[in-house]
């Protein structure tokens, strides 16, 4: 019996050391802002992070952030919220894992009368007005637009015609689709441009190499690749490093992540469509600050997206 | 009373470590002990203890579940798809349960007369349920159901959410099947001794079968409480439920040896992972440091139970 007792110490200790590790949170006064986030397990919504972090102290607020294990598990992320509407935050500002799936918790907040920013990706608004929610303002840039733009530069880059390759995020994940559908609706207008293969790589680096590397030996002379996002994107150029063709294809990534850029340096990596997730965490808390305050905040707050190439890409953070 | 103090030790252990959780968070935190946050913590553990229930059936007899996660988004978007088509709601509900349990049953015959080994057969299969899900759905979530569905997760009777109530009933039903019908008897002793069981003339194939596909259509029903509460069924959903799982039946003192192990404890078992969830998420720790602090638990919690087994031989 001593050993459980024993046990049992440790387990206490342990959490008695993670609740103190929520730092100062005796400043009752201070009104409360939860982040929620997909996950931290990416580099994005880690800078996320970092710009809400930069200002929320500066703007007088409690700042706690909570994300999900995985990117996609929307019930964890429910389940979040949930917890946080019983200690009352005054504002959840919240990046969707599901742009439908996530609306029932957000009808809770409401229920809790407590204000929902959304933040990177959007939610379904039909489905949402139709269960009775409503949220206060929507932060982010547009995925839509951003694979639009991955298009036109590849467009420009092969003089309007060629083979062209995707590898997609997960299926039916809303961020992926909407990049997607963007780089799609570009290439309408180069008809000379001819999608050979367009397959999943599931968001993961060691899946890009494979399935390009795949794609490479049914298709050697595919000459550009859109991928969904940088991760993937990463693993395909190793394996374009492998089959030798470096200057042959033109690898465009999404999100422009630090390793990323250092591949844009090196001249493996053509392009990366940025959006500025710092940026993002900031408005987050900005725009909470300013609903506590009782002021009225725009209903589609955009930020900036844009294209990061050699020209542009600057030196290496230190 | 020592007799029987010893015989349900291992219970007693992990139901001590929940309470010990329970008492450190409600010093730490004012928002633990509420009757709305308590509510809120089953209704969570819900999904995660109605999959634990097959699992620990499963374990018992030996084996092991991959697929659960995996079944339960097949189950998931089958279901939604016949609602979508104006499928009566009950008929709808069977379906789900009937797809959970049809997978289930195919991982049962692997087993037992295609003679895989449980972890290879079920991790094929978490791998064919959930390609059946994306084929299925193109991998697009289909969402929106009409308000008599969601009143599955969303509707209360008596003040008490209807996922609670469902697990709850599931627990119950359980507890009798493994302790007083035959079958249960048969899961204990296929997991204890399978050669002996075949020997004393149980027909263990059928027997392991049923275990599986019973598995399997609780993996639909959990199907059926996720699909209702987000409104919505996700392809991609469930992904690493059955470590969950798993982690729910092992702590809750089920041994992974199989031959023994309680209902009770499994519920225990999902209610410390869901309490710990739920209170690391009150006290605002860093994501990083809660899914150390889980894995530690699990770790702590099988000592704990080793610590007590050794005490009791």
């Amino acid at each position: 019996m001593r050993q459980v007792l024993y046990i049992c110490l440790i387990l206490v200790t342990m959490l008695a050391a993670a609740g103190c590790q929520r730092g100062e949170k005796n400043s009752e006064s201070r009104p409360t802002v939860a982040l929620v986030m997909k996950t931290l397990n990416n580099p994005f919504f880690i800078d996320m992070q970092a710009g809400a972090e930069s200002i929320a102290d500066s703007m007088g607020i409690n700042l706690l952030v909570q994300a999900a294990e995985r990117e996609i598990d929307v019930e964890k992320q429910m389940q979040i919220i949930e917890n946080l509407i019983q200690i009352k935050v005054d504002v959840i500002c919240l990046t969707p894992s599901g742009a439908r799936e996530i609306i029932p918790a957000i009808v809770k907040a409401n229920k809790a009368d407590i204000p929902v920013i959304i933040v990177d990706s959007r939610i379904d608004s039909a489905l949402l007005a139709e269960a009775g929610g409503r949220i206060e303002s929507f932060i982010g840039s547009d995925n839509f637009d951003g694979g639009r733009i991955a298009g036109e530069y590849i467009i420009s880059k092969l003089s309007g015609a060629g083979h062209v390759a995707i590898l997609e995020g997960i299926p039916g994940h809303e961020t992926g689709d909407m990049r997607l559908a963007g780089f799609h609706k570009a290439l309408e207008s180069a008809p000379g441009i001819r999608v050979l293969s367009s397959q999943t790589a599931n968001w993961e680096r060691d899946q890009g190499f494979n399935v390009f590397q795949n794609m490479l030996q049914s298709y050697p002379d595919i000459r550009a690749l859109f991928s969904c996002n940088d991760m993937m994107a990463l693993g395909a150029i190793e394996a374009i490093a492998a089959a030798g063709k470096t200057d042959d294809i033109i690898v465009v990534g999404f999100d422009a992540v630090e390793d990323a850029r250092e591949a844009i340096r090196q001249g493996t990596l053509a392009a990366s469509v940025a959006q500025h997730p710092f940026e993002m965490g900031k408005l987050a808390i900005i725009s909470a600050r300013s609903l506590i305050d009782g002021r009225d905040i725009p209903a589609f707050l955009p930020v900036k997206i844009d294209l990061i190439t050699v020209s542009n890409v600057g030196p290496a953070r230190q | 009373m020592k007799a029987f103090l010893l015989h349900n030790m291992r219970q007693f252990g992990t139901l001590i470590g929940l309470l010990v959780l329970c008492i450190v968070l409600w010093i730490l935190t004012p928002h633990f002990l509420t009757v709305a946050n308590l509510l809120n913590i089953t209704q969570q553990t819900s999904i995660n203890a109605v999959i634990a229930v097959g699992m620990t059936f499963v374990i018992i007899t030996a084996g092991i579940d991959l697929s659960v996660g995996s079944i339960m988004a097949f189950a998931g978007v089958v279901l939604a798809s016949a609602i979508e088509a104006g499928v009566p709601v009950p008929i709808a509900l069977l379906i789900g349960l009937g797809v959970g349990m049809a997978c289930g049953l195919i991982n049962g015959v692997l087993i037992s007369w295609g003679k895989l080994p449980p972890f290879i057969s079920t991790l094929g299969m978490m791998s064919v349920a959930r390609g059946a899900a994306l084929l299925y759905t193109q991998g697009r979530p289909i969402s929106g159901f009409s308000g008599d569905f969601r009143f599955l997760a969303s509707g209360e009777i008596l003040g008490i959410p209807n996922p609670v109530i469902i697990m709850i009933a599931v627990y119950l039903i359980a507890h009798f099947v493994l302790t007083r019908t035959k079958l249960g008897r048969y899961t204990y002793a296929i997991g204890g001794n399978e050669e002996a069981s075949i020997l004393s003339g149980i027909n263990v194939r059928y027997y392991k079968t049923i275990v599986y596909g019973l598995c399997g259509m609780l993996s639909g029903l959990a199907a059926i409480i996720l699909t209702a509460r987000l409104n919505s069924a996700q392809p991609i959903a469930g992904i690493m439920y059955e470590l969950d799982a798993i982690a729910a039946t092992v702590i809750g003192g089920t041994s992974l040896m199989g031959g023994e192990g309680r209902i009770g404890g499994t519920l225990i078992g999902a209610l410390i992972m869901g309490v710990l969830r739920n209170g690391l998420n009150l006290l605002g720790v860093s994501s990083f440091i809660q899914q150390t602090v889980i894995g530690s638990v699990i770790i702590i919690a099988v000592l704990i139970d080793m610590a007590l087994k050794k005490q009791k031989s």
